[in-house]
């Protein structure tokens, strides 16, 4: 990760080992989860050759059918495979996590850098406004808003992601109110760099490990949100798989057909996890006195 | 004291107003007529259409709109477009069901918290504090709908022991704890889990941090038991910031009883208020976004109070 390092494996100093990158490579729990991780990816990316079936054909003669080899998670009360619903529901639902993320963590950066870099009022409003958007009940917003607008899986991925930037916005006004008098920004100021080119230039750069650790934990977040709205009908709409909607859908048939809701409760349940562990696992690595 | 609370709730009004003001803003924007909810599609004459806007005043400009609906939710006078009845009486029925699922949630998380953290606190990086750390990670990485799906296909399905939907046996009224308690048991276990892991991870970096303080040592060698150190010294130092988190779970607990509502079919105001989204019902979406507000910022006063009785530094100060 780091372009300076020494690029000849002899040179490299057994010191060296010592770097976040070890303690990471280390630490047996971040492992597991970036194991995990690119498993899940993995399986996503692949997810239309590993299918049996396609994700919405109705298997008439077999709705309902428990796991077996023909139907290795079953099938659903139309008699859709259940293996393939949740392997095409995978790319639906890491999309939305991961671009979620990048929503929010936009919407974060700036305003804790413009927040932080300004000073002043500018950073009291700003503040003031993350303070009211932590403590709003904002699931009661979003169901309203995509109750209202009807859903859609963009509207899903901005709803989402708009809402989870105050915390992203708090972490970088802290590191770039801690980095703003150092010298290498007067120097930078004394030069005559304009407040955006030290913000970009100078500021974010140093606060990348912190965004890093910090965005990791926000799709494990973005996930179970995007989960909890299709589990109430908010959120990606059927036909379309996600693992929300399939749990919904399994509802009515609890009793006799409990694999419908299962396993795609147990793949948010690994996938969350999996974002969990990594984004503990970097904390510990770069940052360990970092409360995200 | 006094006059502080005073000045807290005094800032409920501004909270209140802009909260409501953006909701019915989003309300005007969005696609659907109300009064297309409200009228079945064969009677959708336009003289229809347009006579029952403007019963329910829908033809009048939103800013007046909002104003008026302000004014009757404030004098109890607003009613919802669905049934005419007083929106505050259709809160007032849901609104029970989720203050007690978020007090006895609440009351269980700390009832396990507490306990856990000072274990985990008091043997740090022993057996005991990595499974408190390890359970933590499944809790936050729990989906809370499945996990009380889970519940119910044990307790309910498989069972039978509890029910499963509701919050009383039809036929049943009021909130008899006796009555009430089989149907709460599960969404309380599933709202407790939920916000359990910030509870612990909070109290346990609370309770260390006393623990390494100065005071801690000198009453050691003072020679007082263990016992008395931690209920007399550390317990209400440390208690400080778990007050802090409690305060700020109270929104997370009301957004949480959204999904936890709906996976229980319990008629509380989580049900409420996304089926009033659902149809254009303006009088009761501006009703429980208001008393949401108000909810929030009545958590945020009870945490205030708390730091007043738990220390003199602020009581005095």
């Amino acid at each position: 990760m780091d372009s300076r390092a020494p690029s000849t494996p002899e040179r490299q100093p057994r010191t060296g080992r010592r770097g976040p990158w070890h303690r990471f490579a280390r630490n047996p729990r971040a492992l597991a989860g970036a194991a995990l991780l690119a498993a899940f990816f993995g399986v996503a990316l692949a997810a239309p050759r590993l299918a049996p079936y396609p994700a919405d054909a109705p298997h008439l003669l077999a709705t309902l059918h428990p796991p077996d080899r023909a139907y290795l998670l079953g099938t659903d009360n139309l008699g859709r495979d259940i293996l393939s619903r949740v392997l095409a529901a995978s790319r639906v639902t890491l999309a939305i996590g991961i671009l979620s993320m990048l929503v929010s963590l936009v919407a974060g950066i700036l305003i804790g850098a413009l927040a932080g870099y300004a000073g002043g009022q500018v950073d009291a409003a700003l503040m003031r406004l993350t303070d009211v958007v932590l403590a709003v009940p904002v699931f009661f917003l979003t169901v309203a808003f995509l109750a209202l607008f009807g859903p859609s899986i963009p509207g899903l991925i901005c709803i989402i992601g708009l809402t989870a930037w105050p915390p992203t916005a708090r972490l970088v006004r802290a590191e770039v109110l801690a980095l703003r008098h150092r010298d290498f920004v007067s120097a930078a100021t004394a030069v005559g760099a304009s407040g955006g080119r030290i913000i970009v230039r100078h500021l974010l750069p140093n606060v990348v490990a912190v965004i890093a650790i910090s965005a990791t934990l926000r799709v494990g977040l973005a996930i179970l949100t995007e989960a909890g709205l299709s589990f109430l009908g908010l959120g990606v709409q059927p036909p379309a798989p996600s693992w929300g909607n399939i749990i919904a859908d399994g509802r009515a048939y609890l009793g006799i057909a409990w694999w419908v809701s299962c396993f795609p409760g147990l793949c948010i349940f690994l996938a969350v996890m999996a974002f969990n562990l990594v984004g503990d696992g970097l904390r510990d690595a770069f940052d360990p006195r970092l409360v995200v | 004291m006094a006059a502080y609370a005073l000045r807290r709730l005094a800032a409920l009004v501004p909270l209140v107003f802009g909260v409501t003001a953006i909701t019915f803003a989003l309300l005007v924007l969005a696609p659907g007529d109300p009064v297309t909810f409200l009228i079945p599609p064969e009677q959708r004459g336009a003289a229809d259409l347009a006579a029952m806007r403007h019963e329910l005043g829908l033809d009048r400009p939103p800013p007046v709109q909002y104003v008026s609906m302000m004014r009757d939710l404030v004098t109890g006078r607003l009613r919802s477009f669905g049934d005419r009845r007083p929106t505050l009486a259709r809160v007032g029925e849901a609104l029970p069901v989720t203050l007690i699922l978020t007090a006895a949630s609440m009351a269980l998380t700390l009832a396990l918290a507490i306990p856990i953290a000072l274990v985990a606190a008091l043997r740090p990086y022993s057996l005991v504090d990595h499974g408190a750390t390890l359970f933590s990670l499944l809790g936050i990485s729990l989906p809370s709908f499945w996990f009380g799906l889970g519940l119910i296909y044990v307790f309910t399905e498989q069972l039978a022991w509890l029910p499963a939907t509701g919050i009383r046996p039809t036929g049943a009224t009021g909130y008899n704890p006796l009555v009430i308690a089989p149907y709460l048991l599960m969404p309380t276990i599933v709202q407790a889990l939920s916000i359990l892991p910030v509870m612990v991870r909070y109290a346990r970096s609370s309770l260390l941090d006393q623990l390494a303080q100065e005071y801690v040592r000198v009453a050691r060698s003072k020679g007082l038991r263990e016992r008395t150190i931690l209920r007399r010294h550390i317990a209400r130092n440390a208690l400080v910031p778990v007050v802090t988190v409690t305060a700020l779970l109270v929104p997370f607990l009301l957004s949480g009883s959204v999904v936890v509502e709906t996976t229980f079919a319990l008629p509380g105001l989580g049900q409420l208020a996304v089926n009033a989204a659902l149809a254009r019902d303006y009088p009761i979406v501006l009703t429980t976004t208001a008393i949401a507000g108000v909810l929030v910022v009545a958590g945020n006063l009870a945490a205030d109070i708390g730091y007043f009785y738990l220390d003199p530094r602020i009581r005095d100060g």
